[in-house]
């Protein structure tokens, strides 16, 4: 037997040998290292490994069709926000698209809408949600958080859906509920301001950084028993910020005593910083650095340190000013959120490969009994095993995180893929001889026209899954839909093949 | 040992009238059933919280399950015990119940260690279902499109597309009349059903009108495969839902379970309905 008439195997032991190299050898797989600890190069989602998911939608409402200019962004911002009282940075303007989105709960369409047509234009539409620009973004920070926070492991993405409302979801393998929304409950918004007294008397807060001005941040650590987190301030915000520390009188030491339960109270000069509005550092301006703010030199080298009370709220306060706030909070009320103890999820793991091993056993059983040949039902078996071993070695190579619902796609994959080999097999196998080339190829065109427009009616079935946001099943889509591919490009076609070899042996021994 | 050969049925003695009349009959009695359900309930089936939202807990603890259900305010809907596992439980709140993250409190309260524990917002369930009836539509569009592409012709199509309903109506039926609770994974194997299903009746079909040779030879030898492909896949999928239910891991139960239903189901329909159809299609209909 020459490759030329067996290509049909030797594509399938390609694939397989493929497929093992991606599952089995450490660090073949994109993305998966060599010190892999696991017997295989397969990534468990939550259900099988343990971990936390939520899916939440942001908050907030998006007017459509806004005909504002990219001049006049900043000024409708400033002014909805004004007339709605809510923070600045819950209002974003987007000539791009057209947009004004508001991110607070307590802003009704319609109040959007009057402010909107008071500040003279006519919005299209209002409607619960916010645009796809401020969703990405909102992916990007959550994904920097968890890069940030030491759970390299989670992932983000948004979830479609049909019903217009969209969702971002979230997992992360090694960590509980709480955890995981105490670091997504806070937006991380980080702001500095001079607290000084007005020339009454009174204490006045005057912003003078906000979080988009820093360009550099260094990694918190403790400097003479402080806590720090050193930054750098963009060179375009420096001078600005050099002459408001002048106004307000931080160019020459100035001391703080700093009253958090009334602030009136204080006395002094203050430089306060805030995450989430709480006041995580407050404090005056030592010698040498008022002045470098009195000299002008400060604006040439702009870095100085903002100091916290423990070295925990310093690592808090640079992961918010690294990974940016949250344009939008999430919605935690109209969560959907799935938790899992590892003890629980590894008894899954357990169990449903012990489910998927005893499917096979009953499908073997029943292939034997049909056939009583094992020339028939044993290339059947281990061509079915096969397929299974190449979409394992599929989804270890786009690292993919297994659930349940895959497994079950496994097994669904185990029984189509027989169905389909009883098929090639009673065909190819009926009565008269199978010996020359024309009737084997003749009797495996009719038989694969009946698999191919059964595995188009299969792909079609489940194509709806793939897109449709409902959670766990896209994967068993996938993973049923790349299975019958396989099965009909790859294996069922080897299999043909095999069972000619070794039936034609059978006769030729037989004689 | 067992013989396992697909018996040779003498569908001569028997008229189409008579063939068609069986499947025809329980697809009947099920459409009574759920739209009964529906005039009685609300809703054809019983919705699970993927649907209606609701929360649900795996706890372990050394309590009774009457113990476990007084435990919590409001009480579960559902104590399930976990097989092969002792002291595991799976407890189910419906959507009235407070965020979940109350009811681990309460559960750790009461000294259970919670295994595991998840949430739906009454909101997601209800576009889910919305989400999860649109497909099943277009997937059985789809289905039914690909078989005329592939028949061309009226009969023999709508065979295949009036069996893949009843396939799924019928199964249906038995979930409402046994009160089982829809999820996410019984809509996984209703869509897996209207792939599978279609199988067998495109084999049929193709012996029957694609082949040359008589029709109850090419019958017979359609239901040889056929038959053999359905038992098989019943087979894979009475092992998956026996085991997973006895692991109690709800997805895999489900899926199998629908599956089995659906395709024994699939046998009374592709030799009986889709049959008849195709011989009154051979012999009377394309006379005229």
């Amino acid at each position: 037997m020459n490759v030329r008439d067996n290509w049909r195997v030797a594509l399938l032991v390609v694939f397989v040998t493929a497929s093992a190299i991606m599952l089995f050898v450490p660090g073949a797989a994109p993305g998966t290292s060599a010190d892999n600890a696991g017997p295989t190069n397969l990534q468990y989602g939550i259900q099988l490994d343990g971990g936390t998911r939520l899916q939440a939608p942001a908050v907030g409402i998006t007017a459509e069709g806004v005909n504002v200019t990219a001049d006049g962004e900043a000024r409708l911002a400033s002014n909805v926000s004004s007339a709605l009282s809510v923070d600045p940075i819950d209002v974003r303007v987007s000539a791009q698209s057209s947009t004004v989105e508001v991110f607070v709960r307590d802003v009704s369409h319609d109040q959007l809408r009057s402010v909107l047509e008071a500040e003279g234009y006519q919005p299209e539409s209002v409607r619960d949600g916010v645009t796809q620009q401020t969703r990405e973004e909102m992916v990007r920070v959550i994904g920097d958080k968890l890069r940030q926070s030491a759970l390299d492991s989670g992932s983000v993405s948004t979830l479609q859906s049909t019903g217009g409302q969209q969702f971002i979801s979230i997992t992360a393998p090694d960590r509980d509920r709480e955890e995981l929304r105490s670091l997504l409950d806070e937006r991380g918004v980080v702001r500095v301001y001079a607290f000084v007294p007005a020339d009454n008397g009174t204490y006045v807060r005057h912003q003078v950084l906000s979080q988009g001005d820093f360009a550099r941040i260094s990694p918190a650590e403790t400097q003479r028993g402080q806590a720090v987190v050193p930054v750098t301030i963009r060179e375009s915000v420096a001078q600005q910020y050099q002459e408001d520390m002048v106004q307000y009188g931080f160019d020459e030491q100035t001391v703080c005593n700093y009253d958090r339960d009334e602030p009136q109270n204080t006395r002094g000069r203050c430089l306060l910083a805030t995450l989430n509005g709480d006041i995580v550092f407050s404090g005056g301006v030592d010698g040498g650095l008022a002045q470098l703010y009195a000299s002008g030199e400060f604006a040439e080298n702009p870095v100085f340190q903002m100091e916290t009370r423990n070295i925990s709220e310093a690592r808090e306060l640079e992961i918010s000013l690294r990974a940016g706030r949250l344009p939008a909070p999430l919605n935690f009320d109209e969560a959907r959120s799935t938790e899992l103890e590892p003890a629980l999820a590894q008894r899954f793991k357990t169990n449903s490969l012990i489910t998927g091993i005893l499917a096979v056993f009953a499908v073997s059983g029943m292939v034997y009994l049909r056939y009583r040949n094992p020339r028939v039902a044993l290339p059947m078996i281990v061509t079915a095993l096969s397929e299974v071993l190449i979409l394992l070695g599929f989804v270890s190579s786009v690292q993919y995180a297994l659930n349940l619902s895959h497994i079950a796609g496994f097994i669904a994959v185990i029984g189509t893929g027989v169905d389909d080999l009883i098929i090639i097999a009673d065909e190819i196998l009926q009565q008269g001889e199978v010996a020359t080339g024309r009737v084997f190829q003749n009797r495996f065109r009719k038989a694969f026209w009946v698999i191919g427009a059964a595995a188009a009616t299969t792909i079609i079935a489940m194509s709806p899954l793939t897109v449709l946001g409902l959670g766990d099943l896209s994967g068993f889509a996938i993973v049923t839909i790349v299975g019958v591919l396989v099965g009909v490009l790859v294996t069922r076609p080897a299999y043909g093949d095999i069972l000619r070899y070794l039936v034609l042996r059978q006769e030729h021994d037989d004689d | 040992m067992v013989e396992f050969e697909v018996p040779e049925i003498d569908y001569d003695q028997y008229s189409n009238r008579q063939l068609a009349a069986v499947p025809l009959a329980v697809l009947a009695v099920a459409i009574a059933v759920l739209v009964g359900a529906y005039l009685l309930t609300g809703s054809p089936v019983a919705l699970g919280i993927e649907f209606t939202g609701g929360s649900q807990l795996t706890v372990e603890s050394t309590m009774s399950q009457a113990e476990i259900q007084n435990t919590f305010t409001p009480e579960p809907v559902s104590v399930q015990g976990v097989g092969g596992q002792a002291n595991t439980y799976v407890l189910t709140f419906d959507a009235e119940a407070e965020n979940v993250s109350a009811l681990v409190d309460q559960a750790e309260a009461a000294d259970m260690t919670v295994l595991g524990s998840g949430e739906t917002p009454a909101s997601f369930g209800q576009q889910s279902q919305e989400i999860a009836l649109l497909g099943l539509v277009v997937a059985f569009l789809g289905m039914s499109a690909l078989a005329f592409a592939l028949f061309r012709t009226f009969v023999p199509s709508i065979a295949i597309v009036l069996s893949a309903f009843s396939d799924i109506v019928i199964p249906l039926a038995v979930l409402s009349l046994l009160q089982v609770k829809l999820s996410l994974g019984t809509v996984a194997a209703f869509l897996m059903l209207i792939g599978y299903s279609v199988d067998s009746d495109i084999l049929l079909n193709n012996h029957i009108l694609r082949r040359r040779g008589e029709f109850y030879e090419s019958t017979h030898a359609a239901m040889r495969t056929g038959v053999s492909m359905t038992l098989t896949s019943i087979a894979a999928m009475t092992v998956m839902a026996i085991m997973a239910t006895f692991y109690n891991i709800d997805l895999m139960a489900q899926i199998g379970f629908v599956l089995v239903l659906g395709l024994t189901t699939d046998l009374m329909n592709t030799y009986m309905l889709n049959l008849s159809l195709l011989r009154w299609y051979k012999f009377e209909g394309v006379a005229r």
